[in-house]
């Protein structure tokens, strides 16, 4: 029996696309809407907003902050507004608060918006933004150290440990891209899906870490309307229910982060978010992973049980997580898959897990969708939120 | 464009340590009343709150636990150092810091290879404590 409170009744998201024409105004306007006019409810039903904070746009992130959004989109019944930074984590906070606001009594219906516009941000500031981003700057900064330097270092020390491959790395990238050439809202949609061969012959960013097992940074948006899960029954519409969730804290710095560490909090998150929602592994239908970067992928598939100990990249090269296979698997296709929309590609998560459980995610259905284990983690890894969702209460 | 490359951002319980660098030496922060190794250095002992604290000289001897060699797209002030190899380094006396390996070339590294401390100036005020193959 799950105790699960809150659940998703719409959602509204703009392609990702490189679109500096678009301000980012244009795309919450559109984001925002949409989420509304798909949870059937009324634009003065939106009692409380609380947006995830957009990274490296210091100028929206301020007007969102200080309560813009409800006035510019005149949402009459609005109670409070806030926006909640942490990093690729900021939108559990989101939905957290927003269980806060509806249990409490601030807010009968709650709307969750995000947008990052890249493409006009200078490619300097960019490149300082994600060096910085997630690194000390005393203990790591002054010695070259970047968000990619980062995630190489892990793939490295996971490699080294269990036997990973650079071929099975590489098939992350085919399996994620397979997935988003099947999504309108990926910036590779009805793109070729690039071979094993195809990702190791390009560039080495640092090792282990090629040009293509990187993030293109990209432009979008996402919105998600939130209400209690008893007033979700009663609409019986479509929806998600929250069921589950569980979460470790790791570590700010990331040379003081040990890869066991995280490998139990992986595990044991997922463990507990399960119990919670009273199922079990074998109940999930699609494993909506969010690691922002392919190298993770392997290790996760291995601590969610879901490949065994040393054969995580295996699964991925044989295509078992790939579009087609047996196991669903990041359906927008994580970061590499989607185009990188900063804190937003965990927001487009969330989306696609209610997506599926509402039925609407097109060519990427997964059949009879009724259970989805969905994770977010922040900054450079500081932490892992395991959640489960489910079609009904 | 700030070209210079970037100086620690200390607090004032880290001095010690970045004074130590100018003298060669790489210190380590220790708790008199838990007898803990501490990295990064804290104004209060992490592990039991004590400020009893002080520092003790590292061998500068160490191992490799995993590393990463830079190829491209790091920031333009470090552009003129690649190819480098960032690393974390587990020090003898049971603490792991993030560092460079140097003096080698990137084919040479890999995860369990034992290394020592050599410092590299980045100032008359901060050199960075990089290591280097034994
Ligand atoms: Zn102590």
């Amino acid at each position: 029996m799950s105790h699960g409170k809150i659940a998703i009744i719409g959602i509204g998201e703009v392609p990702t696309r490189i679109m500096p024409e678009r301000t980012r105004w244009d795309i919450l306007y559109d984001v925002c809407m949409e989420a509304i006019k798909d949870s059937g409810l009324h634009k003065n039903d939106i009692e409380g907003v609380i947006t995830t904070a957009p990274q490296a746009q210091p100028v929206i992130a301020s007007e969102l902050s200080f309560g813009k959004l409800p006035e510019e989109l005149g949402l009459k019944g609005c109670k409070d507004n806030c926006i909640c930074n942490a990093g690729g984590a900021g939108t559990s906070n989101c939905l957290r608060l927003a269980e806060q606001y509806i249990t409490s009594g601030v807010a009968k219906a709650v709307l969750i918006p995000h947008v990052t516009v890249h493409s006009d941000i200078p490619i300097e500031d960019t490149i300082n933004f994600f060096a910085r981003a997630g690194v000390d700057m005393q203990w790591e900064y002054p010695f070259g150290s970047t968000y990619n330097l980062i995630m190489g270092l892990m793939a490295n020390r996971f490699m080294h440990e269990s036997g990973c491959t650079p071929e099975e790395m590489a098939s992350v990238v085919t399996a994620l891209r397979s997935w988003a050439a099947k999504d309108p809202n990926s910036l590779f949609y009805g793109k070729e899906v690039p071979t094993v061969e195809k990702v190791l012959s390009s560039s080495m960013l640092n090792t282990p870490l090629h040009k293509r097992e990187s993030n293109m940074l990209a432009d979008g948006g996402s919105a998600m309307i939130v209400v209690s899960a008893e007033d979700a029954k009663k609409m019986g519409r479509p929806a998600a229910y929250k069921l589950g969730e569980s979460v470790r804290y790791f570590s700010g710095t990331p040379v003081v982060r040990d890869i066991r560490v995280v490998q139990e909090g992986l595990r044991i998150t997922a463990e507990e978010a399960l119990s919670q929602a009273g199922i079990t592994k074998e109940d999930i239908n699609l494993w909506n992973c969010y690691l922002a970067y392919p190298l993770g992928h392997p290790m996760m598939a291995e601590m969610l049980g879901v490949a065994p100990k040393g054969e995580g990249g295996k699964y991925f090269l044989d295509g078992r997580m790939s579009f087609g296979g047996d196991i669903p698997w990041s359906t927008i296709g994580d970061a590499p898959g989607r185009g990188h929309t900063g804190s937003g590609v965990s927001a487009a998560t969330y989306v696609e897990t209610a997506r599926q459980l509402m039925g609407k995610a097109g060519e990427r259905q997964v059949k009879n969708c009724r259970y989805v284990y969905q994770n977010t983690s922040g900054g450079s890894g500081f932490n892992n939120i395991a959640t489960i969702w489910g079609g009904q209460l | 464009m700030d070209m210079t490359k970037p100086i620690p951002l200390t607090q004032p319980w880290t001095e010690a340590f970045w004074e130590g660098t100018k003298h060669r030496k790489l210190l380590i922060q220790h708790c008199r009343d838990c007898n803990s190794n501490i990295f990064y250095p804290r104004k209060f002992c992490p592990e039991c709150w004590s400020e009893n604290l002080d520092w003790i000289q590292a061998s500068g001897k160490g191992t490799v636990h995993s590393f990463s060699t830079a190829y491209d797209m790091v920031e333009p002030r470090f552009m003129e150092d690649l190819p480098y190899t960032l690393a974390y380094v587990d020090l003898d006396e049971g603490i792991r810091m993030a560092t460079r390996i140097v003096d080698c070339e990137p084919e040479e590294i890999e995860i369990g290879k034992r290394v020592e401390v050599t410092f590299h100036k980045l100032n008359d005020d901060f050199y960075l404590p990089y290591f280097k193959l034994i």
